[in-house]
């Protein structure tokens, strides 16, 4: 290229310079295309999936309900330590009664074997294996163990993973896999009933609040001011003792409550968007009232809405996990988290699985749904485009 | 076009005050009036801040005026309530500043420019509405292609020209352009202003111009009013304005134009504004010019001006002009 020509217009007709040359993809295409390039946020979509499946079809794998009991076999955790018995292939694990159940070398409980005679005195209890043999359990000082044929203590135990229970049972023999299934079923079925309810009347309240504006405004959201100076926790339980156990009671109870702050994020985002140009726009082309807020105004802040309504799920199973807990929510036998983490206090030092086990499912759901709501956030600002 | 001598837009002592905290206001427009014949443009200028686009968004009553009359084609909407107003917003229409706020991000181009026709009801079936879109479409510059896409992804000058499709589609008769090409850069603002004209001459438009671009203001109004602190202070035929500024604020409006040689400008007067526009919440008592004015006299502290015609067509609210 010499220095004449270098200041030559470059071809090129008018219509050229009108073409966008950006891929033409739909709002919603282009919301999932930014949601899914953002790697947290895909993960928790994933577990969000994961966790409905397992809430959902799980149940139909498991053999056990969530209220069938089995007395013999409480409190039976997921890890066993097992003694070497007295046939080949089997074990024997050693409840926290002292009983003594059989165990096979995969895991499989078999059976518990039947008491013959306490020694006191020795410390020793006898158990029948089968007609001619007798095996002893010495509980003289710890760790308890089992007698081998020269009366000696084994003091070598292996472990071995419990199939039979694959998380293993609570205090009154139930299989805590199939209750957690039932329990993450209802918290989620909470979360999202509460969220919907909370969504409508959030929005509903909110945008009227923001786009009347003026004393119509002020006195709503005195009232939300109102509510939302009592402490949530504390309004919820005074509803909750109002009404009857049941999941329809927490879900009322949540429900009037959490939409405060639906209703203050519609309001805010109303009220900053209705003076906008476009707005105004609409105002001059004569539209009406229910396209302006249907169409201008709700679909603009439905960034924010979903954002809160994602953040607001796991502070409703949070806050039902929470009165199931203190002991005001799901009505047992029905399983829900928190009446998981309330049970397993009482046995938290010889049985710590029971508590860990509902406390991690809890733990997971909560960083699945912020991860979403985080995600959806950055996915839905069209101006964060990629 | 037959034969009609009422004026397109008539406005009458216009007024329109904001409530600003406890028993405050602010006076955004005062006592404006104003006439636009039928195929003209005014341009209306003034600095920020000084009521022109209060003014606009009064006439097209998205403002509900404090007082005043405005008569579109003849007819006083200014007491009209929304629903009344519909039949008359087919006629008027509003084309925005900035076309990045003024497009509904969430919209398709169809959808924004269809959105009038559906508001009135004009467009029997969608097929009528499709092609109606496509035509304005077409005669603003943009294709079919175009039609599906969102506005962040166009380029400010074309989303300016979706907002001109929009305004236009329902063949208004009163198009109110409240600074339509301030938020563009200048190869663009030439492209929208001559865009503008054409579509004045074809559909023969009458334009309320605000601006305060004076030279752009020049290019493409019949007439000129000057607004200072709410008040139309001067208002004459444009060429008339640049030539014989009677008013000391167009005086000073006009010398802040720059000129592009550096020569020419050292010989102006050293006449431009200072200082700042007074708060509108307490406006100057007499003339509201005069905490600038170079020529300000006990006179224009106590009395404001009235408006008067200094020369034919060239009315000025000045203390100094005695008519």
């Amino acid at each position: 290229m010499n220095e004449q020509n270098r200041w030559e217009r470059v071809s090129g007709d008018a219509g050229e310079a009108e073409r966008i040359y950006r891929r033409s993809r739909t709002f919603l295409g282009d919301v999932w295309f930014r949601f899914t390039h953002k790697p947290t946020a895909l993960f928790g979509f994933i577990l969000v999936v994961l966790l409905l499946a397992f809430c959902l079809i799980g149940p139909v794998f498991t053999p056990y309900t969530y209220s069938e009991q089995n007395n013999k076999l409480a409190s039976i955790p997921p890890l066993l330590k097992v003694y070497p018995g007295p046939a080949e292939g089997s074990n024997l694990y050693i409840t926290q009664g002292l009983k003594l159940i059989e165990v096979d070398d995969e895991g499989h409980l078999i059976r518990q074997l039947k008491k013959k005679k306490d020694d006191s005195k020795a410390k020793q209890t006898s158990f029948t294996w089968d007609d001619d043999t007798l095996v002893y359990l010495d509980y003289s000082r710890l760790p308890n163990t089992v007698l081998d044929r020269d009366g000696n203590r084994i003091e070598t135990a292996k472990t071995v993973w419990n199939r039979t229970y694959l998380l293993g049972t609570d205090q009154l023999g139930r299989d805590i896999l199939t209750r957690l299934m039932y329990g993450t079923r209802i918290s989620l079925m909470v979360a999202f009933i509460a969220a919907l309810v909370n969504m409508i009347i959030g929005i509903t309240y909110g945008g009227i609040a923001g786009y009347l504006g003026g004393r119509t405004d002020s006195v709503m959201m005195r009232i939300v001011d109102i509510i939302s100076t009592i402490p949530l926790t504390l309004y919820v339980i005074l509803i909750k003792m109002c009404l009857d156990d049941g999941l329809l009671s927490i879900i009322i109870a949540l429900s009037s409550v959490y939409w405060v702050d639906m209703a203050r994020v519609v309001r805010g985002e109303v009220l900053s968007l209705k003076n906008q140009e476009f707005v105004l726009a609409a105002k001059t082309i004569g539209s009406s009232t229910k396209t302006i807020l249907f169409s201008h105004l709700i679909p603009n802040a439905m960034g924010p809405i979903l954002v809160t309504v994602t953040m607001l799920i796991p502070s409703a199973i949070f806050m039902e996990a929470f009165m199931s807990f203190i002991g005001i929510g799901i009505a047992p036998p029905m399983a829900s988290l928190g009446t998981m983490c309330n049970d397993a206090t009482e046995t938290l030092r010889t049985n710590p699985y029971q508590l860990f086990l509902p406390a991690l499912v809890i733990c997971i759901i909560m960083f699945a749904f912020n991860f979403v709501g985080d995600g959806l956030r950055d996915a839905l600002d069209p101006k964060l485009k990629k | 076009m037959k034969e009609n001598n009422t004026p397109m837009l008539q406005v009458q002592h216009l007024t329109k005050h904001f409530p600003a905290g406890s028993h405050k206001l602010v006076h955004a427009v005062d006592d404006v009036s104003f006439s636009i014949e039928r195929g003209k443009t005014l341009g209306l200028v003034g600095e920020s801040g000084c009521g022109k686009s209060s003014c606009a968004r009064t006439v097209i009553r998205i403002y509900e005026p404090t007082s005043g009359k405005i008569f579109l084609d003849g007819a006083d909407i200014s007491a009209l309530t929304q629903k009344q107003l519909l039949p008359f917003r087919r006629k008027m229409q509003m084309i925005f500043q900035d076309p990045y706020a003024s497009l509904n991000a969430r919209m398709t181009v169809h959808d924004i420019v269809a959105e009038p026709l559906r508001a009135h009801n004009i467009c029997a079936t969608r097929q009528e509405e499709h092609e109606m879109v496509r035509e304005m479409l077409e005669r603003v510059g943009l294709n079919q292609e175009h039609a599906n896409r969102y506005a962040h992804e166009f380029s400010g000058g074309q989303r300016q020209r979706v907002g001109i499709a929009r305004a236009l589609i329902l063949r208004p008769e009163l198009v109110i352009c409240d600074e339509p090409i301030s938020a563009l850069d200048v190869s663009i603002q030439a492209q929208v202003v001559n865009m503008l004209r054409h579509f004045q001459e074809e559909l023969n438009l009458t334009y309320l111009f605000i601006a305060h671009d004076l030279s752009m203001v020049r290019y493409v109004s019949d007439d000129v009013g000057v607004m200072y602190l709410g008040q139309l202070v001067e208002k004459c035929a444009a060429d008339e304005i640049y030539a014989h500024p009677l008013h000391p604020y167009t005086v000073g409006l006009l010398s802040s134009i720059p000129v592009p040689n550096p020569r020419l400008a050292k010989e102006k007067d050293g006449s431009g504004l200072e200082g700042d526009l007074p708060s509108p919440i307490d406006p100057p008592s007499g003339c509201r010019f005069h905490t600038r004015c170079p020529f300000a006299t006990e006179r224009c502290r106590e009395e404001a001006p009235a408006w008067q015609e200094a020369a034919p067509g060239h009315f000025v609210a000045c203390h100094r002009i005695n008519g």
